[in-house]
């Protein structure tokens, strides 16, 4: 871990983007193992959010305002696309069970 | 107007009445038919009378067609005596048979009957075009649109499938013929890098070789052309065409180019020994041949067929020996006497309602008095009898042949002229007799026949008149008298280089008295039943002459099948296999590629999912790669 | 989310810190619980249909954590720009930027965000329903 502890603090940018890597990994890894489409969804919010944290310690690193901004930008859009994807998901469950995503595969062939 | 434009003139009339026709003559009202189809030919005509009045004469280059290098083609027109002359027969002669034809083919509907027009049309416009050319490019051309209308002509009631067929084999034989034309063309442009006729008979010299070689191929054209053997089975077949077709097209002026073609190459000719030889050989021995098959003919056309064959023959015969002049007249006299000789049987197959077996004919002298009278003169002129046309042209040729000093081929195809001369006298007389004479057959048709109407009949009169007055121009048969034709075509078609003297006189009476008596013997056997026929005592042969020597079977079974069993194995181990597979092939294929790729879309979220991170992988080991870099 | 708000913190970032704690932790968590409320726990039945899923997947991830890990050794960091580290991360420091350079995206985020509404509501309608 030589990038890591060269002369720095806990608070050193790099733990904080190790985090985020991990955060996003483990998203990842929900979204591609899991079959419930709700904890899919969670996954994909989870991803978003280590992405924001990765923005916002650039912004501090780099002591400039476009990383919290773009940030901001981003949380507003993972809410929307939060409440779409949720709207969608229970309009499916009203007609169906919708347990294991891998039965939503009309668009096959 | 100049000699240029009035030759270009002789060849717009009938091409504008062929496209006048072709475009719109099927939904003009027939009369415009009528009127347009014979005046061009008529205009031609006119035009070349202007020509030969004016004693013009010119190479007229119009335009230059190809030019690369040292290949050069320009559209020139070679307006000589030898061209005129040809000119003068197949506008004149060719006129009068076009006329003929407006009441021949009257019972066509309008469509046929503009189309009809159209391609005879066209042929003089080919023919013609053939006969003027001043280079080799333009006579190949003419060459071959001839064979192109004779095509069309032969198959023009193309519902019929033995027409359909006679014309296809006619087409065929003619393009085995235009090969030889092209490759000879081909030799005479290697050796004197040039294309007309000016340029390479200016650059002859002594060497034979190249000049034999191209004497051959040519040769090959003109026996195509001129259905010589062994390239005649198309002639006879070609009779299922119409009349007057059988009568422009297959007796006076169509196979007639094969002997303007040795004519007009006379340069090259006169020093290709072999390769003239070998004309005067083929000649001889065609007009044996097609004599002898004459005579067991039933089809009053096919008897005319092969006796055409056979006057070609006789006219190769004189090309061949170098007597060009009395080969050109012959074909003169040939054009006269044989067109009567077709139309009058025209005139009779209309009376008949379209019988042509001999055998149901008989007696039809009575009641077609003008028409039997006008076969009767085309027939003695055929056999050769004084005074009639047919006697001086061929008499000159077989008094030619017997007493050229230098060569005993002329001899030995005396000999056969002679031999065939006398069969001549036997088949037509047979043909006369059978058809006019004795009583009527009781498988009549028609009980009581009425003659033709005039527009047919007025031109079989002419030709009449024509045969039994033409002969006067050049009587030197008899070893005195008048020599017009010999004059007229002497600078172009090559001197006569001796004189004819007693004792040719003397063979030439001779030939005509025992063709004569041959003639009368026909009537002995056939009428009166006197003597047995021969087909009774010799039945071998009787069946050898029936099958035509058996060369349409011979070709069969060579050629035909061969190529027959070619494009069998053509068939199914090149074009199936690989050209069909390979079309088939790619559709399959795609089909397969699109099915197989199909699969990658599964409908299943999680593997869109790890798509995407492959992806990623991808994306981010190229950036790491790039920034390490 | 609520650690992730105080990690935001942290890094004075003190505006998203907030916005983290209102959207994430308070709207979307609350969205989500409120679906599993309506759905029931997550259940997953029977056997996974795809075979070679979990196998691929752990071989991409494990790719894609090495990478990164990559990625970040060896970063070198450039030199800020000099900024007022007291009003860093605030309200108002966001917000100028927010309504002077970044108004347009601004704007657009707030039509994205009305469109999510008009989409939940119209997605959500009982069936049969006209309006």
């Amino acid at each position: 871990m030589s990038g890591f502890s060269a002369g720095g603090s806990q608070l050193d940018t790099s733990w904080f983007l190790l985090l985020a890597a991990v955060l996003f990994i483990l998203g990842t890894i929900g979204v591609l193992v899991r079959r419930n489409p709700l904890v899919i969804l969670i996954c994909i919010e989870l991803m978003l959010n280590a992405a924001n944290l990765t923005l916002v310690a650039f912004s501090r690193q780099l002591q400039n305002y476009e990383g919290q901004l773009f940030a901001l930008m981003s949380m507003t859009v993972a809410a929307a696309e939060a409440v779409v994807g949720l709207a969608i998901l229970v309009d499916i469950f009203r007609h169906r069970d919708a347990e294991d995503i891998d039965d939503l595969s009309e668009l096959k062939g | 107007m100049s000699a240029s434009t009035v030759a270009l003139l002789i060849l717009l009339f009938p091409a504008a009445g062929a496209i006048l026709l072709a475009g719109r003559g099927w939904r003009l009202p027939r009369i415009v038919t009528v009127i347009v189809g014979p005046a061009v030919v008529w205009g031609s005509f006119v035009a070349t009378l202007v020509l030969f009045s004016n004693k013009a004469s010119g190479d007229f280059t119009y335009w230059t067609w190809i030019k690369s290098g040292s290949f050069e083609v320009p559209f020139n027109l070679l307006v000589d005596n030898l061209s005129i002359f040809m000119c003068l027969v197949i506008t004149g002669v060719g006129g009068l048979i076009v006329t003929y034809a407006v009441g021949y083919m009257e019972k066509e509907d309008d469509p046929s009957y503009a189309r009809f027009f159209t391609y005879m049309d066209v042929f003089v416009f080919s023919m013609l075009l053939l006969v003027l050319a001043g280079n080799f490019i333009f006579l190949i051309i003419g060459w071959a649109l001839v064979g192109l209308s004779s095509y069309f002509l032969i198959g023009f009631w193309y519902h019929r499938r033995s027409a359909v067929l006679a014309a296809r084999k006619a087409f065929v034989m003619n393009v085995i013929g235009d090969v030889g034309m092209i490759l000879g063309t081909f030799v005479l442009f290697v050796t004197f890098h040039a294309t007309t006729y000016k340029g390479v008979f200016l650059g002859i010299h002594g060497d034979t070789t190249s000049l034999e070689l191209a004497a051959f191929l040519l040769l090959v054209g003109a026996v195509a052309k001129s259905a010589q053997i062994p390239l005649h089975t198309w002639l006879p077949d070609a009779m299922e065409g119409p009349t007057p077709v059988s009568a422009l097209i297959h007796a006076a002026t169509m196979v007639t180019a094969g002997v303007y073609l040795v004519g007009r190459m006379h340069p090259i000719y006169d020093l290709a020994v072999y390769a003239h030889g070998a004309v005067a050989i083929v000649g001889a021995v065609t007009a044996l041949f097609a004599a002898t098959i004459a005579i067991v003919q039933t089809d009053i056309k096919r008897v005319l067929a092969y006796s055409t064959m056979s006057q070609i023959g006789y006219m190769f015969l004189a090309v061949g020996i170098g007597a060009y002049t009395a080969g050109f007249f012959h074909l003169l006299s040939h054009a006269f006497f044989k067109a009567l000789l077709f139309m009058a049987a025209g005139n009779v197959i209309h009376a008949m309602h379209d019988e042509q077996d001999m055998r149901k004919y008989g007696g039809l002298l009575t009641q077609l008095p003008r028409t039997s009278w006008s076969f009767l003169i085309g027939s003695l002129s055929l056999v050769g009898v004084i005074p009639f046309v047919g006697f001086f042209s061929k008499e000159q040729i077989l008094g030619s042949a017997f007493s050229k000093p230098d060569a005993s081929l002329a001899l030995a195809v005396w000999v056969f002229g002679f031999v065939t001369a006398l069969v001549t006298g036997f088949y037509t007389g047979r043909m006369w007799w059978m058809s006019f004479a004795g009583k009527p057959s009781p498988q009549r048709p028609v009980e009581h026949p009425h003659e033709a109407p005039p527009v047919m009949l007025v031109p079989v009169l002419i030709l009449a008149v024509l045969a039994t007055i033409g002969g006067f121009i050049q009587t030197r048969a008899l070893g005195f008298g008048p020599h017009l034709v010999d004059d007229f075509l002497q600078a172009a078609a090559g001197k006569q280089s001796w004189e004819g003297g007693a004792s040719e006189v003397i063979a030439t009476l001779v030939t005509m008295i025992v063709a004569t008596v041959l003639f009368i013997a026909a009537y002995r056997i056939y009428i009166q039943h006197a003597w047995k026929p021969w087909s009774a005592v010799v039945p071998w042969a009787q069946r050898l002459l029936e099958r035509k020597y058996y060369f349409d079977e011979i070709y069969d079974a060579v050629f035909v099948r061969t190529m027959d069993g070619l494009a069998r194995v053509g068939l199914r181990n090149v074009e199936l296999p690989i050209i069909d597979g390979v079309v088939e092939g790619t559709g399959v294929f795609a089909e397969g590629a699109a099915h197989n790729l199909s699969l990658t879309q599964s409908g299943y979220f999680r593997n869109y999912v790890l798509v995407f991170v492959a992806g990623a992988v991808v994306v981010a080991f190229l950036l790491l790669a790039r920034v390490g870099s | 989310m609520v650690a992730l708000s105080v990690l935001f913190l942290l890094l004075s970032a003190q505006f998203v810190f907030v916005a983290q704690v209102i959207v994430y932790a308070g709207a979307v968590m609350v969205l989500f619980l409120f679906v599993i409320a309506l759905m029931g726990p997550a259940k997953e039945i029977g056997r996974s249909r795809l075979r070679f899923q979990t196998s691929l997947s752990a071989l991409f991830v494990l790719a894609l954590f090495g990478l990164l890990w990559a990625m970040l050794q060896g970063v070198q960091y450039r030199q800020p720009e000099q900024t007022d580290l007291n009003a860093f991360g605030t309200v108002q420091w966001i917000g100028v930027y927010l309504f002077t350079n970044y108004l347009y995206p601004f704007e657009l985020t707030s039509i994205l965000l009305l469109v999510a509404a008009i989409g939940a509501i119209y997605l959500s309608r009982k069936e049969g329903d006209e309006r």
